[in-house]
């Protein structure tokens, strides 16, 4: 299990070192001035006194394996640049917006499966039963309504004509825990609709098909209780293909909760990312790029070392 | 295939009403979408504007029928774009390979990393908002997908005999891909087609509704989501219009996927009558009691299939019995409905397969008898793996592969003893030692697929014997073994025997292995018993020209695989009207292809279901 994990560091290791570098090379092998391409806005022509300037503040007058080397050690001092317009450092930005991101994608993704597993598990042992019928629909519904759909009826419906909770907003956890759950309530839920359908589909088919497997009759020919076989025998292995569902989710959902963060007002890493992009602001857009890879690579890692502890053939390679 | 393609009538109306209504939006009698009538903002539904108008006081219905129109031709546009480039890509990938495969499919991989809206928007920032931008932003996303598809169908069918055999006789490449691989991807490529106008409409509102897609004041579903935003308070119907539309006709596009994808890879569904036949059982009274105090003895036992076609009965009137201490060998071919049988003993029939007819008594215990079809669930479950076990043909599947092979054998004890975890952990060990497998302590920490195939066997046998049974189901326990271990397997199992009075049915279609373990067999051949009767008596003279026939495919009982007799076992659904053997008997008479004999009394020992008994030897 130990030589299993470090592997797989190691292999995550490389891959942040692998982005972190394709990165500075789609930014200086790429055909055009990188300084040039950031001041023309709008087809004009940008002045050369202005291009010379930047590309001095960039550093990118200086060879290229310097450039290299002072930008992987400021990387692994954490230190991100500054943007180009205020001069606020990348980091510090994009450490106070990622915490939030990261949370309302693992609150969603933990209503998701507390939502998705019982149920998908419930209508794979009674597969064609009105109950089946009933959740599969739900979650063809589910699938179906865009996401910032669901958010602006949700904000309709509940914090509108209901009153029972605010349309939006943020309030940091230190300053009002209460108030911050339920403001990220609706958020969440709102990812968690399509989510939780999703995870309920996979759940559903991969129970079914665990169900027919040999070592299931096993554990009926040795007179196991039900309940035993399906939380001991079939959910476990039902689990694998699920996680592996819900981990590519995960990655999209790093970068795809635009929308939801916009529909209730989340200063999250995908706004940030929006306002950068839309800006050309090149420091902030490498930062981000950089981060939500390194997560995506983190989150990966993290679920092969789930993938160990749920199946024990995995650690053997 | 016609049952199912009817499934497609409703969401393929429902698509082509939607895509109609929006074609013909310039004829239908509507206001303009984009006239403003500041004065009548944000009215009410009316005669002349069924949905109201919005807040510049344009008509809604008509801007969510142009709307339609907009969202949809984008959706079109780019799911034709994306599947005509990201097929051609998948087909020159996968035909090609090498440099080719690098620079299209795994080049275009690269993109599904990103998180789909990041990558629009991206685009969108390079080409600002706009139709045009939408149309390539998702022609990018959705090209991967397309190409994955058309790759994989390519890299398989390529491999295929027809498609050698063309290149072999010189046909061009372009022409092979064009002629056989094509036809053979369409399917999928269809499925992935409306996946894809789905998706597109998906994000394309979403763009819309972020202010990057369309633009103001064309009609678009998202925008007009993004402005009946803004006057929720004043005017929340405003906001359900186009939701609905939107959510409507994703959901609609949605079911036609699944539809699409139900009708093109079809699997036919069994429905499952089980219930009834048990109830019926139970309500009707026993014609004759049970005779003879046989461990199990099974009379007349039929096992019914509920398909799609009708009802089918892979085993018809068995009838066997086995006495304690006594070894029954059930020997046939793939296909004659032994391990079905072996299966209803246990009560473990598949879902949709049940008993529909006979008994079956088995003795317990507390040497009552009881009568194994019309138990509940529950009591069958309390003699499962107690006083009934089963082992099952290969160890790999038949263990848990999460599980460690010592919790494995424990569950079993702790499932009918009341014992601590850890006084059935030490049980399972000396089980495991029981069973010959070396160093059981350490073992028992082990998952199953850290043991050998013959370890998992002898472990799946002390699972078996772990609640010490009075009967033992084998089914074919040694044929997924290398030889050298099949022997170990049958000495583990005769000994296990000799140790108390358990009896053993042992499933096999090897005589060899029959001639070694067993005191009686009985022969079956499509779904019946054909032959029954002591071992040695039946070798040295069978009296069914199938054992016969069986025996001389298998010179010396060494290795009796049982092929050489010609032809094969009818399917259950295409029996003959006469005996189920005659097409393949040598001894065959007119009597044999009209009436179906009786299984005939030869000895007080022996059986034989033939006509022409006596001249078979």
């Amino acid at each position: 299990m130990l030589a299993y994990a470090l592997g797989r560091i190691a292999v995550a290791l490389g891959l942040i070192w692998a982005v972190v570098t394709l990165v500075f090379l789609i930014i200086h092998l790429v055909p055009g001035d990188p300084a040039e391409l950031l001041l023309s806005q709008g087809g004009v022509a940008p002045d050369p006194a202005a291009v010379a300037e930047l590309r001095d503040k960039l550093g990118l007058n200086e060879p290229i394996l310097t450039q290299y080397i002072k930008y992987v050690t400021a990387l692994v001092k954490g230190d991100l640049g500054s943007s180009l317009l205020d001069d606020h450092s990348v980091a510090a930005e994009i450490a106070l917006r990622l915490p939030r991101t990261l949370e309302l994608i693992l609150a969603a993704s933990l209503l998701a499966v507390l939502l998705g597993l019982p149920l998908g598990t419930l209508a794979a042992l009674r597969p064609g039963s009105v109950a089946d019928r009933l959740l599969a629909a739900a979650a063809g519904l589910g699938l179906s309504v865009p996401v910032f759909v669901v958010g602006t009826l949700a904000i309709l419906i509940f914090a509108q004509k209901l009153r029972l909770v605010p349309a939006g907003g943020f309030v940091p956890f230190s300053r009002d825990p209460l108030q911050h759950l339920i403001l990220l309530l609706m958020p969440a839920s709102t990812i968690a609709i399509g989510l939780g359908a999703v995870v309920f589909r996979m759940t559903r088919s991969s129970v079914l098909e665990v169900l027919g497997r040999d070592y299931v009759r096993t554990a009926h020919a040795k007179g196991l209780a039900p309940s035993r076989i399906v939380l001991h025998h079939v959910v476990r292995n039902a689990l694998i293909p699920v996680i592996t569902v819900l981990a590519l989710h995960m990655g999209s959902l790093l970068g795809g909760t635009v929308l939801v963060e916009f529909v209730f007002n989340w200063p999250g890493l995908s706004g940030y990312l929006v306002r950068a992009v839309e800006q050309r602001d090149y420091p902030e857009v490498v930062g981000i790029v950089l981060t939500i890879s390194i997560a995506f690579v983190l989150i990966n890692l993290a679920v092969d070392l789930i993938y160990a502890v749920i199946d024990p053939r995995v650690r053997h390679g | 295939m016609a049952a199912r393609l009817s499934h497609l009538t409703l969401p393929g109306a429902l698509v082509a009403g939607i895509v109609l209504v929006a074609l013909a939006a310039p004829l239908l009698p509507l206001a303009d979408p984009v006239k403003m009538e500041v004065s009548a903002r944000l009215l009410l539904p009316s005669f002349t504007h069924p949905l109201g108008q919005d807040e510049y006081g344009r008509d809604v219905l008509s801007r969510i029928i142009w709307g339609a129109r907009a969202s949809l031709a984008v959706a079109f546009l780019s799911a034709l774009l994306a599947g005509v480039i990201g097929t051609l890509f998948g087909l020159l990938g996968g035909y090609l390979r090498g440099l080719v495969e690098i620079l299209t499919v795994r080049a275009m991989e690269a993109v599904v990393c990103f998180p789909p809206i990041l990558l629009a928007l991206l685009v969108v920032t390079l080409m600002g908002p706009g139709a045009v931008t939408l149309v390539i932003a998702l022609t990018i996303l959705y090209a991967p997908g397309y190409a994955r598809v058309a790759f994989a169908a390519t890299l398989t069918t390529r491999g295929l005999d027809y498609v050698t055999a063309q290149e072999a006789l010189g046909a061009k490449p372009l022409r092979v891909l064009a002629l056989t691989i094509l036809p053979n991807i369409a399917p999928p490529l269809l499925v992935q087609f409306s996946l894809t106008v789905a998706a597109a409409m998906v994000l394309e509102s979403g763009l819309s509704f972020l202010g990057l897609g369309v633009v103001p004041p064309a009609p678009s579903w998202g925008l007009m989501i993004r402005g009946a935003r803004s006057t929720m308070e004043q005017a929340p119907w405003l906001l359900l219009w186009p939701c609905a539309a939107l959510t409507g006709t994703i959901l609609t596009f949605n079911l036609l996927c699944d539809r699409l994808r139900d009708v093109l890879d079809p699997r036919a569904g069994t429905v499952g009558t089980g219930w009834l036949t048990r109830v019926m059982a139970r309500v009707l009274p026993d014609a004759a009691p049970a005779a003879a105090p046989a461990l199990l003895r099974a009379e007349g036992l039929t096992i019914e299939i509920a398909t799609a076609n009708g009802r089918i009965h892979p085993v018809r009137d068995v009838s066997l019995s086995v006495a304690p201490g006594e070894t029954l060998a059930l020997v046939g071919e793939s296909g004659s409905g032994k391990t079905l049988t072996g299966l209803a003993l246990l009560g473990l029939l598949p879902p949709s397969i049940s008993v529909a007819d006979g008994r079956i008594a088995f003795t317990d215990r507390a040497g009552q008898s009881r009568e194994l079809t019309q138990l509940s669930e529950s009591q069958m479950r309390e003699l499962r793996g107690d006083e009934i076990a089963m082992v099952f043909q290969d160890p790999s599947a038949s263990l848990n592969p999460v599980h460690r092979v010592g919790d494995q054998v424990a569950e079993g004890i702790r499932a009918h003893r009341d014992v601590s975890r850890r006084a059935a952990a030490t049980q399972a060990v000396a089980l495991l030692r029981d069973v010959g497998l070396p160093d059981p302590q350490q073992r028992s920490r082990a998952y199953p697929h850290e043991l050998s195939g013959g370890q998992r066997q002898r472990a799946m046998i002390a699972s078996a014997v772990a609640n010490g049974p009075r009967l033992l189901i084998a089914d074919e326990p040694t044929t997924a073994l290398d030889v050298t271990i099949q022997a170990q397997i049958l000495d583990l199992i005769a000994g296990l025997k000799q140790k108390g009075e358990m009896g053993v049915i042992f499933i096999t279609h090897n005589l060899a292995v029959v001639s070694e373990i067993a005191d009686r067999v009985c022969v079956m051949y499509a779904g019946e018993i054909v032959e029954e009767g002591p071992v040695g008596e039946v070798f040295a003279h069978p009296r069914h020209p199938y054992t016969a026939a069986l025996i001389a495919s298998a010179p010396d009982g060494v290795d009796a695989e049982l092929a050489p007799i010609p032809d094969s076992v009818p399917p259950p659904h295409l029996l003959p009207q006469g005996c189920s053997f005659a097409p393949r008997c040598a001894r065959v008479v007119e009597q044999c292809r009209s009436a179906k004999p009786p299984l005939a009394e030869v000895s007080p020992t022996r059986a034989s279901r033939c006509f022409k008994w006596k001249e078979v030897a």
